[in-house]
């Protein structure tokens, strides 16, 4: 039946063009954003969260026609993307590269925040104001909002084209975008245009949000987190701060995706679109319309990762607080403060697995949840099938985190700057993704339950205080296991590769070892990690591992100091105990949180335990 | 650099200003950290019978109330709310006053963990609730276990969370009971041979798929197609037009409100015309509201009728009504149902932590909105037979369904 299959390929071409408009509108902004401001915008989800509600307020309760609302949505959000930069960010221009985004992240939470607190968690309705009359094109059906999904983007896209190359404000942005000294010696406001772009992306951004509502028929407050990250996917796809490459990465991630669910089935979405995303960057590492320029001197120019050194801290200090954090369940029973303070560890682990990529070898890694996954999973399987003492099978399920996850993440070494970070959240998505289809194996969505507890020597490990002390021995041996490493020829080597991977070549270091290198011992501390609390839960699935853990880890990494040991564990206490300590404020305790983000990022831009 | 740090005697004071000052963080952050409100320590008030009498008895929920699964604690509020102003309208428990603590976890294991542990610590505490997801739930587990503090998981349906431990006990219906009942509502009550589902790629919509295929092909009927989704998926158009061309003459959906609606708004737009079937969980007004006009002629196999004279779900029903202001909603059902419960557990094993861990096989009988009436297997330590009703949306509203299949679908 030709016809048949002729309807279905017209049908799916036309859901995956629909839906990959919609990324290329948040792909331009971000690209626009990032072209000028040298920033991944992470706020940019929420301001097209915003823009859905905005036109979902202006249909559904004033009953405004579309032409207006599509105004006042880009009227309002512009007015949003003024107020992020000038409030948020632009005091933080001339600090580390790091803290503009974790305003941004900041911003995000508060923004997400906010709106839940103000309409409720529930999605809303949004039914589409246009007609569902539906055009037939021989067998393939069009609807008329899927016309004006495409016309609006083909626009928007058409304008910005012809301001950016025919205006001198233009001019100017593109000027910026290319150097920004130059730009300003040159006589341009940079400030201005800053600021003219935050408001030209967050208008797109609100439109895409607003056509998106009214295409699901719905708007709820999450919907920013998978929007953003579908923007950065397209946006890498084109070539990161290129426009018409946003706009074409946007439709072919809608396309491909689209055809992967066509053939696999809708759970294969995600792992379709990083799949594509790994392999369009394994070929052309700086995206299909990405200028092939010679490599930069320094991979972590212009990168989210601050030249930040470590504040030294006082070797009594160092003992003191370790002294204090042994003594802990002796001073306190409460098993409430033991469990905020194992979980740290636990973070801690994690955040020194980052801090050891991404700080000192200068890979930014935001797939570091994939390794949790496989060392939890990996020691889970290990101790409930073979039947392996536990203490043996965390050692294990270390070892094969540092292995699978090390390879898995190969494709990525040829990568760098932020190529690497997005790349590795793909990686740590796919890992989840075979979580969660490797039915066989892993049990799938139901996961492993009955997990035996921790134990000791064949002493079953249960009570709190002994798995806090448990918690508290490995984070200290993978701190001076990082430690020696960071002292070592090694160390020295990998700080080489990060601060000028050029010069490290010439003197004969292969980066591809060092890097695997590097990865290896960052994926046995988060494997152990990742081990130890599956015995601590006992129950795990794909959820318990989500991407979003790889995102703190790095916020933490962040926010302590950024290659900076103690300041990873001082970012992980603060952010497992700022939830808690924020409690008694209900529903504004994430709103909270972002904010005090917001400030330490103010006051602290190189990190709390870090200098410039 | 460190010559040029003892040249610049400004920079190093400014360096050593930052010192202090990550010290200064640091150590409020551990200070505020042991400065958390930590209830009284356990030793004290829990074994001492002479409580006073006006002191209230509290419930320890955990739950989502920000996050992605917000919207379900926000429905458990509703249900516990309306159980509770009964109850305490009567006078409470024993004389005293039931009230809940709602601990916001986001359903995420990280920090149902920490509530978990807040709660045994806090010997206010006499049972605790929840969580939501499987993975917060089960984390938690062991704690709850080890301190002796029942977790009664209500809408734990996922087959290993009863044994966890003999403190682990819940009243969710599981899939034994509710699949076998959609599939055979499918195939036998409705005539549908050639079935395409839709189903939540988690622990319970995995489940519950299983064990629906099992029964639906014993029983004759045909899974031309089987879609499965993850929790966040919006755009079903692909999978739709799939599930199209597979020819089915029914759809199933395995889903929970928002994604069930996101589905049945999208299902005219592949230009598939089938009859729709959905399980119990779609019965809210959230998923008719979402659904709009799409909703309409949806059927269900539910576990309760808003038209039911029990009184129980009269006195459930008109309740919600009048509080709420809109139609009642599967998750508060089971929330409603479960403070019942629970108040019942406490009248006869009095506010105390193990009693009410053997009280389960105690009570008797208990009226349920969703079971009719609540009895315990001992040995599951759940409740099975929940009776089922057949819904259908007729004009924004779910009313027992009369028996013919709704205009313009099949």
């Amino acid at each position: 039946m030709p016809d048949f299959a002729l309807r279905t390929l017209g049908d799916q071409l036309i859901n995956g063009l629909v839906i990959g408009n919609i990324y290329a509108l948040i792909a331009i902004g971000l690209a626009l954003i990032f072209g000028v401001a040298n920033l991944i915008n992470f706020a940019h989800g929420s301001v097209y969260m915003v823009g859905a509600y905005v036109g979902w307020v202006a249909i559904t309760w004033l009953g405004w026609p579309l032409l207006p609302t599509f105004v006042l949505v880009a009227v309002v959000c512009a007015g949003l993307g003024l107020a992020i930069e000038r409030l948020g960010l632009r005091q933080l221009q001339n600090q580390a590269r790091i803290a503009p985004l974790l305003a941004t992240i900041g911003i995000s939470f508060a923004l997400d925040q906010l709106v839940q607190i103000v309409f409720s968690p529930n999605p809303h309705a949004f039914p589409s104001p246009l007609p569902a009359t539906r055009i037939a094109l021989g067998g393939v059906s069009i609807g008329l909002l899927d016309l004006l999904i495409a016309g609006i983007t083909i626009s928007a896209a058409a304008l910005l084209f012809a301001f950016l190359r025919f205006t001198r404000l233009g001019w100017a942005v593109r000027a910026t975008a290319q150097d920004r000294e130059a730009a300003q010696q040159m006589g341009v406001d940079v400030d201005a245009v800053n600021a003219l772009t935050f408001a030209i992306a967050s208008v797109l951004g609100g439109i895409g949000g607003m056509l998106i509502g009214m295409y699901f028929t719905s708007v709820y407050p999450t919907m920013s987190y998978g929007a953003m990250i579908k923007g950065f996917v397209a946006n890498l796809i084109g070539g990161l701060g290129n426009v018409p490459g946003a706009v074409v990465g946007g439709l072919l991630l809608g396309l491909i995706e689209t055809m992967g669910v066509a053939l696999l089935g809708s759970t294969y979405r995600n792992l379709f679109a990083f799949v594509i995303l790994i392999g369009v960057l394994v070929v052309r590492p700086t995206g299909l319309f990405g200028v092939q320029r010679a490599l930069p001197p320094e991979p972590l120019t212009g990168t989210f990762v601050p030249s930040s050194q470590p504040v030294r801290l006082p070797p009594w200090l160092v003992a003191a607080a370790l002294v204090a954090a042994v003594l802990l369940p002796f001073i306190s029973t409460d098993p409430y403060l033991l469990q905020i303070f194992t979980s740290a560890w636990l973070f801690a682990m994690l955040a020194l697995s980052i801090t050891l990529v991404t700080g000192v070898a200068g890979q930014i890694s935001l797939g570091q949840a994939g390794f949790l996954a496989i060392g939890g999973y990996a020691s889970a399987l290990l101790s409930m099938r073979l039947g392996l003492p536990v203490e043996l099978s965390l050692i294990l399920g270390a070892i094969l985190a540092a292995a699978i996850g090390t390879l898995l993440t190969w494709p990525v070494f040829r990568l760098r700057s932020q190529y690497v970070a997005l790349a590795t959240l793909g990686v740590g998505e796919v890992i989840n993704q075979i979580v969660l289809t490797w039915e066989d194996l892993t049990n799938g969505p139901l996961g492993l339950s009955n997990i035996p507890p921790l134990s000791f020597f064949g002493l079953p490990i249960t009570q709190n205080a002994p798995i806090y002390w448990a918690a508290l021995a490995l984070l200290v041996v993978s701190a001076l296991f990082q430690w020696r490493l960071m002292r070592s020829h090694l160390g020295r080597t990998w700080r080489a590769l990060r601060d000028d991977d050029v010069a490290a070549r010439a003197f004969g270091v292969s980066p591809d070892r060092y890097k695997a290198l590097a990865f290896i011992a960052s994926g046995l501390v988060a494997g152990l990690s990742g081990a130890f609390t599956a015995h601590m839960y006992s129950y795990i699935n794909n959820e318990t591992f989500a991407a979003t853990t790889s995102i703190l880890g790095l916020t933490m990494v962040i926010l302590g100091g950024m290659g900076n040991m103690a300041g990873a564990v001082v970012g992980a206490v603060a952010l497992t105990a700022l939830p808690e300590l924020f409690r008694p404020l209900a529903d504004a305790r994430y709103l909270i949180y972002g904010l005090v983000l917001l400030l330490l990022v103010r006051f602290r831009p190189q990190g709390m335990l870090g200098t410039v | 650099m460190r010559s040029e740090r003892l040249i610049l005697g400004k920079s190093f004071r400014r360096d050593q200003r930052r010192l202090t000052f990550g010290v200064f963080i640091a150590l409020a952050l551990a200070l505020s950290a042991c400065a958390l409100p930590s209830p009284p320590p356990a030793q004290r008030p829990a074994e001492q019978p002479a409580a006073p009498t006006n002191e209230p008895i509290y419930i320890g929920v955990s739950g989502p109330l920000t996050g992605p699964n917000a919207r379900y604690g926000v429905q458990w509020k509703k249900g516990f709310d309306l159980a509770l102003e009964a109850i305490n309208g009567k006078g409470g428990v024993r004389g005293r006053r039931l009230e809940y603590i709602f601990e916001d976890s986001q359903s995420d294991p990280k920090q149902s963990v920490i509530v978990a542990q807040k709660f045994v610590a806090d010997p206010r505490i006499v049972i605790e609730l929840g969580d939501f997801s499987s993975p917060a739930s089960m984390a938690a587990s062991p704690i709850y276990q080890r301190a002796g503090l029942v977790q009664f998981g209500f809408t734990n349906s996922h087959p290993d969370f009863t044994k966890g431990g003999d403190y682990m006990w819940s009243n969710s219906a599981t899939q034994e009971d509710l699949s076998p009942a959609l599939a055979e509502f499918a195939y036998q009550t409705l005539g549908l041979k050639r079935l395409a589902v839709f189903y939540l790629n988690t622990d319970w919509g995995k489940a519950t798929y299983d064990l629906f295929r099992k029964h639906a092909e014993k029983i004759g009927a045909e899974i031309v197609a089987a879609e499965a989704y993850l929790p966040d998926e919006k755009d079903f158009r692909s999978a739709l037009v799939r599930a199209r061309d597979a020819d089915p003459d029914g759809l199933v959906l395995i889903s929970y409100q928002a994604d069930g609606a996101q589905i049945v708004q999208q299902v005219a737009a592949a230009g598939l015309k089938v009859p729709i079937v959905g399980a119990s969980s779609l019965h809210s007004p959230d998923f008719i509201r979402l659904g709009g006009a799409a909703a309409e002629g949806v059927l269900i196999r539910g576990q309760f009728s808003p038209e039911d004279t029990r009184p129980i779900v009269k006195a459930f029903v008109d309740a919600y009504r009048a509080k709420y202001n809109e139609e009642p909603d599967f998750f508060a059902a089971h929330a409603y149902d479960t403070m019942n419960i629970v108040a019942a557990l406490i009248e006869i094993a009095g506010p105390d932590r193990k009693a009410i861990r053997d009280a389960f096989t105690k009570i008797k009988d208990v009226p349920s909105v969703i079971y009719g009436s609540v009895t315990f297997d001992p040995v599951t330590r759940r409740v099975s037979k929940p009776q089922f009703v057949d819904l259908v949306v007729k004009n924004g509203k779910f009313v027992p369904w009369d028996g013919t299949l709704p205009n313009g679908r099949g």
